[in-house]
């Protein structure tokens, strides 16, 4: 198992958000994570990375066999974890292409890489997060992924905010830049929209900081849910059974 | 990470510039001259000797620093580089740069420190004046040890349509930095004045007035200023508008800890009723979430805030 997550219970300002999540993910799979707002999704990728804001009460999360549960965020990426962020925070005054070369594991060769990427060269000189269009975050965020060489990516609202057309063009460069390469993914997803470009081999959902359903076929779990609600996940509660 | 080499490359950059340098002056020893074609380079008291008008702008006659005659064109950019070395030493230098009508000339200016624990002791007076239509660009580049005393005092006079740049950077901050910087700005003259540095352990204390003095002049004081490891730094900044002209006045301080503290006290003080002059001030910390979201990307809590910081005093 790639990552490996045992009975987690996270808060954040003495509010419980996390009420025991377990979930596995092994190398090459590709996984969803679905739920209402407020079900603990975002807060469930900021914890497996290891925001200091979010303290754990209970659990274990396993990388690669090792536990990092009480690891810095930054060792955390290094071992191979990248998130990108649905909201990331402006870094005013610091241009993208800055903060690759900062970051980036292919030295010296970064500017070179994303200057061939069509997307990525009209964004590498803008600040980071400073007045982009939601694409634009969208796609500043997978160039830093990129950037970091994961072995998974945990992708919070990729598809948020984005026409169909943009969504597919998004889905493409993951199947190219991550899939096709054995990378594990995580895709949270509140609408959803991006699973039938990727075909995930799990698709989980989350309700109330808890992981009701574990289902392989995810165009069932999005048709439930649209002609249902997360109510019926509820009462079906297919992961307790 | 690139950060960890900056330290290196500013002291090679250092000794690069000494190398360059057309004035170099280590302590008070007698300075280090390269001459460019159509400036005079002198030690100013040479000059106060030798040009009985420089008297009118050397406040008394001077022992040390600087004197820059630009009477032609340059095809380079000029250098000036002034040091301390020795223990205990004192500084202090009267400084007077002239450049001529419709003139066009970069300064790169450094004064640094050789050591890091000298308890030094520098002075600048300086003097610039832009005659009509003279433009400068002019980077100051300030770098001292912990126990330094720093004493900047500049004042520039821009007459009709001349233009300047300045940027004044702090990259390592003296115990004590007291810094004045007057600008005076005739008809349709233009300056843009940016201070900007990080200080740890330091007293700081600036005061930059803008003088908008004749009709069409217009300048903007920008002022980037982080505070770390119990730093006390105050600025006062003031534009006058005494005529028919622009300013605007952009103070914006960052606090990387608790124990620091800065004080922005922006003014605005308006002679005519046609002058249009506006401010902006902020003092904030470092963002929780953008520390963490760089740490996420892999970069530790130092490395982050190094980041954040370089990215304020560009901004």
């Amino acid at each position: 198992m790639l990552l490996e997550i045992k009975n987690l219970r996270a808060r954040k300002d003495n509010k419980e958000i996390l009420k025991g999540i377990n979930l596995g993910i092994k190398e090459r799979e590709t996984q969803a994570l679905l739920g209402p707002n407020a079900s603990g999704k975002s807060t469930l990728a900021q914890v497996i990375l290891g925001n200091p804001k979010y303290k754990i009460s209970q659990g274990k999360i396993l990388f690669r066999g090792k536990d990092i549960t009480k690891l810095f965020p930054e060792k955390r990426v290094k071992s191979g974890i990248v998130l990108a962020w649905q909201n990331p925070p402006a870094i005013k005054g610091v241009k993208l292409s800055q903060l690759l070369e900062e970051i980036s594991v292919f030295k010296g060769s970064i500017s070179t890489f994303f200057r061939f990427q069509k997307i990525g060269f009209q964004l590498i000189n803008r600040e980071v997060n400073v007045d982009l269009s939601g694409g634009e975050r969208k796609m500043s965020e997978l160039l830093q992924v990129l950037a970091l060489k994961p072995k998974l990516v945990i992708f919070d609202e990729i598809d948020s905010g984005l026409d169909l057309r943009k969504i597919k063009e998004v889905a493409e460069l993951i199947k190219k830049e991550l899939l096709a390469k054995n990378i594990s993914v995580l895709l949270i997803t509140h609408s959803g929209e991006i699973l039938k470009f990727l075909r995930p081999q799990i698709t989980n959902v989350i309700v109330d900081g808890k992981i009701i359903c574990k289902e392989k076929n995810y165009k069932k779990v999005l048709k439930t849910i649209k002609k249902y609600g997360y109510e019926k996940c509820k009462k079906c509660q297919r992961a307790n059974r | 990470m690139a950060m960890k080499n900056v330290k290196n490359v500013r002291e090679q950059t250092d000794k690069k510039l000494s190398a360059l340098a057309n004035y170099y002056q280590i302590d008070n020893k007698a300075p280090k001259i390269c001459q460019l074609k159509g400036i005079e380079i002198l030690p100013s008291k040479i000059a106060w000797q030798k040009y009985n008008w420089t008297k009118k702008y050397f406040s008394k006659k001077p022992k040390h620093g600087y004197f820059i005659w630009v009477k032609e064109q340059p095809k380079s950019v000029l250098f000036t580089c002034i040091s301390l070395a020795k223990k205990n030493i004192r500084q202090t230098l009267q400084n007077l740069l002239v450049v001529e009508n419709n003139l066009k000339i970069e300064l790169q200016g450094t004064c640094n420190t050789l050591k890091r624990n000298l308890e030094g002791f520098h002075k600048a007076i300086g003097k610039i004046v832009l005659k009509e239509g003279a433009v400068l660009k002019y980077e100051h580049i300030h770098s001292w040890g912990e126990k330094d005393v720093v004493q900047p005092d500049y004042e520039f006079l821009l007459e009709k349509k001349a233009r300047l740049d300045y940027n004044y950077k702090v990259f390592s901050s003296p115990e004590k930095l007291k810094m004045k910087t007057l600008l005076t700005l005739l008809e349709s003259s233009s300056a843009n004045l940016n201070i900007m540095g990080k200080f740890s352990q330091t007293k700081t204390e600036i005061k930059d007035t803008l003088i908008l003095k004749e009709k069409g002049a217009s300048g903007i004081i920008k002022l980037r200023l982080v505070g770390n490891k119990k730093s006390q730094i105050s600025a006062y900044s003031q534009i006058r508008a005494k005529s028919e002209s622009k300013g605007h006045l952009d103070c914006q301080g960052l606090l990387i800890d608790e124990s620091s503290k800065i004080s922005l006290i922006p003014e605005l003080l308006c002679e005519s009723k046609k002058a249009q002059i506006t401010h902006e001030a902020s003092i904030g910390k470092i963002s929780e979430e953008a520390l963490n979201y760089l740490r996420m990307r892999g970069l530790n809590e130092k490395e982050a805030i190094n980041l954040i910081v370089n990215g304020f005093l560009e901004k």
